[in-house]
């Protein structure tokens, strides 16, 4: 079996695959990419539906025998099923529930929200060619916004919104736990990916969280997120953003 | 065993996605039918149940589950019966990657249309005030406006071209997909088709001129293999409303190109 995987800096979508990656020991080609500059809409498999289609955005992804995978959580919870070690996900049929669910909220509501703030404050430069490549008319349009500057006031007061209801959940979720479920989960991993970031964006929302503010660091030092992040090629990879999944589209 | 009990509304989209898994694995379950047009999900009984006020929930024993892809992998993992998880790890990983899909990128633009034409003008005949105080009670705030939006008819000439595009382009997708194997995301009956089949049940219905048994005879095959199961029959049978009877389109043995409607 051969697996490659296709990776921007070590936030976001791509950190979370790394650490995944590296905590089952799944060995993979790795290959780094500038998702702000639109690279994986130069890959050769670009245009594959379940690529170009992907609702994550600019995210990673991984080819195992041919086939290219998208959309982190879902990588996430496959390098957990083929890899070793200890498991990434409960075994525990309602404390995975809990685990999906949790993620699904973390994608569905906070993904966008902290890429919308994150490309605000650290606007991805694309390359015009690689743009132009791009299948998917929906994410093309988010670029053309985001690459003109031009970001909603309402949209940007409802991520900050959105942003601090995360970290809300996330402190409660912690009371009397070092870890979001218990053990240390995929959940960690997607959360802290999309959150790490948010810390200096969204100051307000982490003021009075003791318990999130030592779970980011306590995450920070997981052998498998370090080693991630020391994939870097900039000095601060929690400030390298490109364009993330849609706001929902109902207000 | 602890008893289960399914809040859920007409076998379609989000509702039907548990029914059909649990009839699939044949649990046995009280069923709650809460009528979405009258807001029964917004009453203080069942938001007692889920503060959020989304259907569907289920009650297993005494623990509360939301979110009805996630309610479907629990009731594949917590109960004996046929696995409606695909063995293989990569498969898996397709099953997810539709139903995400479906979730938020096709669902939502299917149910623009459907609120449009049927949601809203069902509720529109209601008593001006009483709808407001229906929506005032609503917990979340996106769903308000979505509420607001479907009674009064206010969805954007651009946001329903929008949610045109996506539907034939997922129609496209979905033909695509189902020429490559038997079921949507690999070769066994999946939750892929579980959820897919409450979104595409009654495309024959709502999309005539571009899903037929001309133009997309995968989707036509896959949506006839699935209503053959007795779990989906035993499913549609507990509709109430027109909304889940449009099911019967897919007993006709051939259904020609329609005409725009």
């Amino acid at each position: 079996m051969t697996t490659t995987l296709y990776h921007g800096e070590p936030n976001g979508p791509s950190l979370s695959v790394l650490a995944a990656l590296f905590a089952k020991g799944v060995p993979a080609d790795l290959r780094h990419i500038d998702l702000a500059r639109g690279e994986r809409h130069g890959l050769p498999f670009a245009k594959d539906s379940l690529v170009a289609m992907s609702i994550e955005g600019e995210g990673p992804v991984l080819v195992v025998d041919g086939e290219a995978m998208t959309d982190s959580v879902f990588i996430a919870c496959y390098l957990d099923d083929v890899g070793s070690g200890p498991g990434l996900r409960p075994a525990d049929p309602y404390e995975r529930w809990e685990t999906m669910r949790w993620c699904r909220q973390m994608i569905e509501r906070t993904a966008p929200a902290a890429a919308y703030l994150g490309c605000r404050a650290n606007p991805p430069k694309p390359d015009a060619a690689l743009l132009g490549r791009i299948a998917s008319v929906d994410l093309r349009a988010r670029w053309d916004e985001i690459a003109a500057g031009r970001f909603s006031e309402d949209k940007l007061a409802d991520s900050r919104a959105k942003i601090a209801q995360a970290v809300e959940k996330t402190e409660d979720q912690l009371a009397g736990r070092d870890w979001l479920m218990g053990e240390f989960s995929i959940a960690d991993l997607e959360s802290y990916a999309w959150l790490a970031g948010m810390v200096r964006l969204v100051p307000a929302a982490f003021a009075t969280k003791p318990r999130t503010k030592s779970w980011l660091e306590r995450t920070k030092a997981q052998p498998a997120i370090a080693r991630a992040l020391a994939l870097a090629r900039t000095p601060d990879p929690a400030a390298s953003w490109s364009v993330g999944p849609e706001i929902n589209r109902w207000g | 065993m602890p008893s289960v009990t399914l809040y859920h509304w007409e076998p379609n989209a989000n509702s039907g996605k548990p029914m059909l898994a649990l009839m699939e694995k044949g649990v046995a379950f009280e069923s709650r039918y809460l009528d979405l047009l009258s807001f029964d999900q917004h009453k203080p009984e069942y938001l007692a149940i889920n503060p959020q006020g989304t259907i569907p929930a289920m009650l297993h024993g005494r623990r509360v589950l939301t979110e009805s892809t996630a309610i479907m992998e629990y009731v594949d993992e917590a109960f004996e019966g046929p696995r409606l998880m695909p063995e293989d790890p990569r498969d898996r990983w397709r099953v997810r990657w539709w139903m995400k899909f479906m979730d938020q990128w096709l669902g939502p633009s299917f149910s623009m249309i459907g609120w449009s034409v049927f949601v809203g003008p069902a509720v529109r005949a209601r008593d001006p005030q009483e709808l407001e105080g229906a929506i005032e009670r609503i917990p979340l705030p996106e769903r308000r406006t979505a509420w607001r939006k479907a009674i009064s008819g206010n969805f954007g000439a651009d946001e329903m071209q929008e949610s045109r595009r996506r539907v034939a382009l997922g129609i496209r997708m979905l033909e695509e997909e189902l020429g490559k194997r038997p079921w949507l995301a690999s070769n066994a009956y999946s939750l892929a088709d579980i959820n897919g089949f409450n979104l595409a049940y009654a495309l024959p219905v709502t999309q005539p001129t571009l899903s037929n048994d001309e133009l997309t005879p995968n989707i036509l095959r896959w949506l006839r293999a699935i209503y053959a199961r007795p779990a989906s029959k035993a499913c549609w049978a507990m509709s109430r409303t027109s909304m889940g009877k449009r099911v019967a389109i897919l007993e006709q043995p051939h259904i020609g190109a329609g005409q725009p409607a």
